[in-house]
């Protein structure tokens, strides 16, 4: 029984080596078919290619992408230039301001002084005193460079006549006598020392 | 003088011997190089190659009278679109496939148009029993058809098939076998009525 099986296993195997690349036993079916079919085989027959046909050609995706490339480059570099203006146009403001508060903070500030009443007392009556004029002249030039933003700002002031000029002079006198008053009374307040009050009075000679 | 032109020929006696670098390209892909680059000559080689091929797919597939028509216009195809194949190597498995759904459409678009004339019934197949052999390839399934058609009809053995069709010798060996044990089975139907 096993040696029959063998021997089928074997012919079978024959049979395939033969249908598989013509080695072996040849199977007498297989024959046959290749007899009956190979009548049919391919004729060969030349290739008649028009001449309107054109080979395609590979796409090159090299310039699509160079244009893409450099799109998004100058994109970036716009933007990039962009965030700079913004970054340099706001400094100098900011360093403007800064430099004023400096100034003012660097500024001396006008110390009343035990050795200078007459001064105190006409500025309230409405002398300037030097002091005073300093401060407010800070101010003023802060007004004016404030006015000289004139295109931040757009700020017109349109000329005092001299009726006006002297009406605004009256109510900044006011005001400063009124700024006098309270310094003074704030001072009582704290119990701070009189403004007449004489410090470090060494004796001479 | 002499001690240079003795000292230069010393050196290059000495000088490794390089041999012209073999190319170990297929040749298809040589083909289609040469194809791409402007040599259209180059594609009749192909065809060459690759005809039998085409031919037993679609022996398999169409009525034998369409079948050589069909095969140029695949070609003619295949030399309009070779640009989109990507590896020049797998020239055979991409024109196959290309004639596989050619004839899959060769199908779709005559279904429905072509009429049975009297010239079709006038006109004889070369062999009846071929015809019939024919007939019965075409109740197989398409990868035991198309294997059986290459290595009957086009006379191809097991391993040119898998060659050319790009299939791997094991499967070209499988379709074989079990679809010639099919086909006999088939024959055997038919002559036992």
């Amino acid at each position: 029984m096993r040696v029959g099986s063998k021997a089928k296993w074997k012919i079978k195997t024959m049979e395939d080596n033969y249908l598989w690349d013509r080695s072996g036993e040849p199977d007498p079916e297989v024959q046959e078919l290749e007899e009956i079919l190979g009548p049919l085989r391919y004729q060969p027959r030349p290739l008649e290619i028009p001449d309107q046909i054109s080979v395609g050609r590979r796409r090159s995706f090299f310039p699509a992408m160079a244009i893409a490339a450099v799109i998004a480059l100058c994109t970036v570099l716009l933007g990039f230039w962009f965030s700079l203006n913004r970054r340099q146009a706001a400094p100098p403001f900011q360093a403007a301001r800064d430099s004023q508060t400096n100034q003012n903070a660097t500024a001396p500030l006008p110390q009343v002084t035990p050795d200078k009443p007459a001064q105190q007392a006409a500025s309230v009556v409405g002398v300037k005193s030097p002091p005073i004029q300093t401060r407010h002249a800070s101010t003023r030039n802060l007004l004016a460079r404030n006015n000289s933003r004139g295109t931040q700002t757009r700020v017109r002031q349109r000329a005092l006549t001299p009726e006006e000029l002297a009406e605004k002079e009256q109510v900044l006198i006011a005001l400063r006598l009124v700024s006098a008053k309270l310094n003074l009374a704030q001072r009582k307040a704290q119990g701070a020392p009189q403004l007449n009050m004489i410090r470090n009075q060494h004796k001479i000679g | 003088m002499l001690e240079a032109q003795a000292t230069a020929d010393m050196v290059l006696m000495n000088q490794p011997f390089s041999p012209p670098e073999a190319t170990e390209q297929p040749i298809e892909v040589v083909l289609v190089k040469a194809v791409l680059d402007g040599e259209r000559d180059r594609f009749a080689r192909l065809y060459e190659m690759y005809a039998p091929m085409v031919h037993g797919i679609l022996v398999a597939r169409v009525p034998r009278g369409e079948v050589d028509d069909l095969v140029q216009d695949i070609f003619l195809l295949a030399l309009k679109k070779l640009h989109t194949l990507r590896d020049a190597a797998a020239f055979g498995p991409w024109i196959a496939m290309i004639a596989r759904n050619r004839a899959m459409d060769f199908y779709r678009s005559s279904r429905e148009t072509v009429e049975v004339t009297e010239q079709m019934a006038i006109e004889r197949p070369p062999n009846r029993t071929a015809k019939e052999i024919l007939d019965l390839f075409c109740r197989l399934p398409e990868a035991y058809r198309e294997t059986l058609a290459l290595r009957f009809v086009e006379g191809m053995n097991g391993p040119e098939i898998a060659a050319r069709t790009g299939l791997t010798p094991a499967s070209v060996r499988v379709n074989l076998h079990r679809g010639m044990k099919l086909l006999r089975e088939k024959i055997g139907a038919v002559a036992r009525p």
